[in-house]
């Protein structure tokens, strides 16, 4: 088993050092690592209270606590798989220690055996210091849910977790930075989490466009508002601004396929940060997808590479829009998988000579999702793939998970204690190429190799499909049958 | 001395291993009940029951996870169990006894396996405890009972190991089989309310997480509404 040592004091010092100015720790009686906006703190633990029972009655939580602590044994298995707790060896960092911060309060308030006690003994009431103690366990957690399998008593610490947070942002504990990138997906003017105007969208798929057709020869095109396509296309938007070669590598597989696909101008935004902080958040989310679809009267609802919005739309898009009457979900390794078996596209084996390794994204792997596929197109034309282990649903998280990826002030902590178990492996594989699908593992991840000084590269899936597709003769424009316009450009 | 014997091993028996059985099967049934209850709000009902099903044998069999971590507690844990249900379930003395009041038996262990089980649950069960208090993540998180469980169900194993392995006078051997009948009395009763509930709800354990994370639909507008937050900015 992959293990990491512990962070040396330097480390520890860089990793957990706040940027937070001291007086916004004291008016907002808070002191974490991330930003938060302004909320609140007037009676804390009675509005932790209230929120707690409103989302136990509205949800499905409540079974899952009940069982939780019928019969939690405490044996620290998990503590050993958490590569958090491996790098900071705090015990306050081993997830059964972290989700008991939840239970104890659901048990000595929401159980009949609590309340009796809590009578009897006339104590164990939710303080401000608990609160304090789980804004700040919460968010150290990278969720990856690496812990759920190794508890013997199969107790899912990621879900104890997604319901801290969750309470924690109904009285205003969220990081600032998730906040205000959903507020602008839900209720800005862009309704993307990355502000991008839809003119911005369509200069930059255009220049993709040209872009392609110069490297290419092929009119690979990015289809914008078609309807009755078989696939409505959702990428992490921030694809549209860092990840261009995925993009293109995207639009290659669907040009060489002939598939019909397109991507819609009223919303176009796969990232659900719902997911990582408020179950409300990620309901509204996924109903945008679910009505852009549905506008666009497209078949399927197609995720790019991202690890939590593919997450976020196979498994709430049944549970908020229709269940079995709620649009298929694909991820893009799906469907390129697909067409690649069905030998519809065709990879170069002489373009990619690096060590290539692939990570797998928890939102993905975790459940036994995505594993195989992606590895199957990848030795298929990278002669020198290498595996990390332990991998697929045992995956190591690349540390910037549930959401911490996206909190930049917080980046010292990912690349420091988050990530170290990665770093380590990515090390011992000794890849030149990391492939990472998804969006925020490939940011956390080159952050991690900068702050790691790892000499490897990260990028996307269909980077290298790109760089490895050949496409038919009859799509290729020869010089000479090229747009006049084309050609006084070149 | 050989009523509070016959006491122990007739009502007080009875009553606790019903306390026992009826424990367990409410909070089995509840479990069901609450799982039930939370599928038929779920918004997405199908079920991964491929999934469910493999990771659930591979807890209740978990020879696969004997290499991934902490090893020798793994391996400790696992033989502690396997002792701690073979013996008292398959022990001939125990079984002689329901035979007498349930006309019926099962097979038994043989003398020698009844012998070394016993000896190695009592080693295993200090080794657990001795291994809770000396590591650190463990004890950090620990709890009473956590510490208490292991030497409580010391207690009918040695006692039990003393009657049937050694020789002693009739006085210290009714002594010992008093405490050994006592204390699996306590044992009984205590199960369904603490952590060794496990027994029976640990099957149900992946279908619980899997379905908690079914959610219900329209759950935004009904918490807003009980939290007065409609119209709330995000």
């Amino acid at each position: 088993m992959l293990k990491t040592n512990q962070i040396t004091p330097e480390e520890k010092q860089k990793a957990f050092t706040s940027i937070r100015k001291k007086e916004i720790n004291e008016k907002q009686k808070l002191n974490v690592l991330y930003h938060i906006e302004d909320f609140n703190v007037k009676d804390r633990p009675q509005r932790f209270l209230e929120a707690f029972a409103a989302i136990l009655k509205h949800s499905n939580y409540k079974m899952a606590l009940d069982h939780f602590i019928r019969m939690s044994a405490k044996c620290s298995r998990c503590a050993t798989t958490c590569q958090v707790y491996q790098a900071t060896g705090d015990a306050k960092d081993i997830p059964c220690y972290r989700s008991e911060l939840l239970l104890s309060v659901y048990r000595r308030h929401f159980t009949m055996g609590g309340l009796l006690k809590g009578r009897l003994s006339g104590g164990g009431y939710l303080t401000d210091e608990k609160i304090q103690e789980m804004a700040e366990s919460f968010w150290n957690c990278t969720a990856c849910r690496r812990c759920s399998l190794e508890c013997p008593s199969g107790i899912d610490h990621g879900l104890i977790t997604h319901l801290g947070r969750y309470i924690l942002s109904e009285i205003g504990i969220a990081p600032r930075a998730l906040v205000v990138s959903t507020r602008e997906q839900l209720e800005g003017a862009t309704k993307n989490t990355s502000a991008i105007p839809v003119p911005a969208l369509k200069d930059t798929l255009e220049f993709l466009e040209d872009d392609m057709f110069e490297e290419k020869s092929v009119h690979i095109k990015f289809p914008i508002d078609v309807e009755n396509t078989d696939y409505v296309f959702f990428p992490a938007v921030s694809d549209f601004l860092m990840e261009a070669e995925t993009l293109m590598g995207i639009a290659a597989v669907f040009t060489a396929t002939g598939d019909s696909w397109t991507t819609g101008t009223g919303y176009f935004d796969g990232i659900n940060y719902g997911l990582f902080y408020s179950d409300r958040m990620l309901e509204r989310v996924v109903k945008k997808i679910d009505a852009e679809t549905k506008r666009l009267n497209g078949k399927n609802v197609l995720i790019g590479e991202c690890g939590h919005a593919s997450r976020s739309a196979k498994y709430f898009l049944p549970a908020y829009c229709g269940g079995k009457d709620a649009f298929p979900v694909i991820n893009i390794m799906e469907y390129t998988y697909k067409i690649w078996k069905e030998g519809k596209i065709k990879l170069n084996p002489d373009v990619v000579s690096e060590k290539v390794a692939y990570h797998d994204p928890c939102n993905i792997a975790r459940q036994r999702w995505i594993i195989n596929q992606p590895r199957e197109i990848l030795k298929s034309f990278c002669n020198n793939y290498v595996e990390m282990t332990p991998n697929g649903d045992e995956n190591i998280c690349c540390g910037g998970g549930g959401g911490t990826v996206s909190i930049d002030e917080i980046r010292p902590y990912r690349t420091t204690v988050g990530g170290k178990l990665k770093a380590d492996q990515i090390r011992k594989s000794g890849c030149e190429i990391l492939v990472a699908p998804c969006a925020n593992c490939k940011k956390q991840l080159r952050e991690l190799v900068e702050d790691q000084g790892i000499d490897c590269q990260v990028v996307g899936l269909h980077d290298l499909i790109y760089k490895a597709i050949i496409f038919d003769d009859s799509q290729i424009i020869k010089k000479e049958d090229e747009p006049e316009t084309l050609k006084k450009e070149n | 001395m050989e009523l509070w014997l016959d006491a122990a091993k007739g009502p007080l028996f009875r009553l606790c291993f019903a306390i026992m059985i009826l424990g367990l099967i409410r909070i089995f049934l509840l479990d069901i009940w609450g799982a039930y209850k939370a599928y038929r709000k779920a918004g997405d009902k199908t079920m991964p029951w491929k999934l469910i099903i493999s990771r659930s044998i591979e807890w209740l069999f978990p020879v696969k996870r004997f290499g991934h971590n902490r090893p020798f507690y793994s391996v400790i844990s696992i033989l502690f169990h396997v002792g701690l249900l073979l013996v008292p379930l398959f022990l001939f003395a125990h079984v002689q006894l329901w035979r007498e009041s349930l006309g019926f038996g099962w097979i038994t262990l043989p003398y020698q396996w009844a012998f070394w089980l016993t000896l190695s649950t009592i080693f295993f069960a200090l080794a657990l405890f001795i291994g809770r208090l000396l590591n650190k993540s463990s004890s950090f998180i620990s709890r009473n009972q956590d510490y208490l469980w292991p030497l409580i169900l010391l207690i009918p194993f040695v006692t039990g190991f003393v009657c049937a392995h050694l020789s002693v006078n009739p006085q210290t051997y009714q002594t010992f089989m008093l405490v050994h009948v006592l204390s699996g009395d306590i044992i009984f009763v205590l199960i369904p309310f603490t952590k060794i509930a496990h027994c029976v709800l640990m099957p149900l354990s992946q279908v619980v997480c899997t379905i908690a994370w079914k959610f219900p639909p329209e759950t935004d507008e009904a918490v807003c509404s009980t939290l007065n937050k409609k119209g709330a900015p995000v």
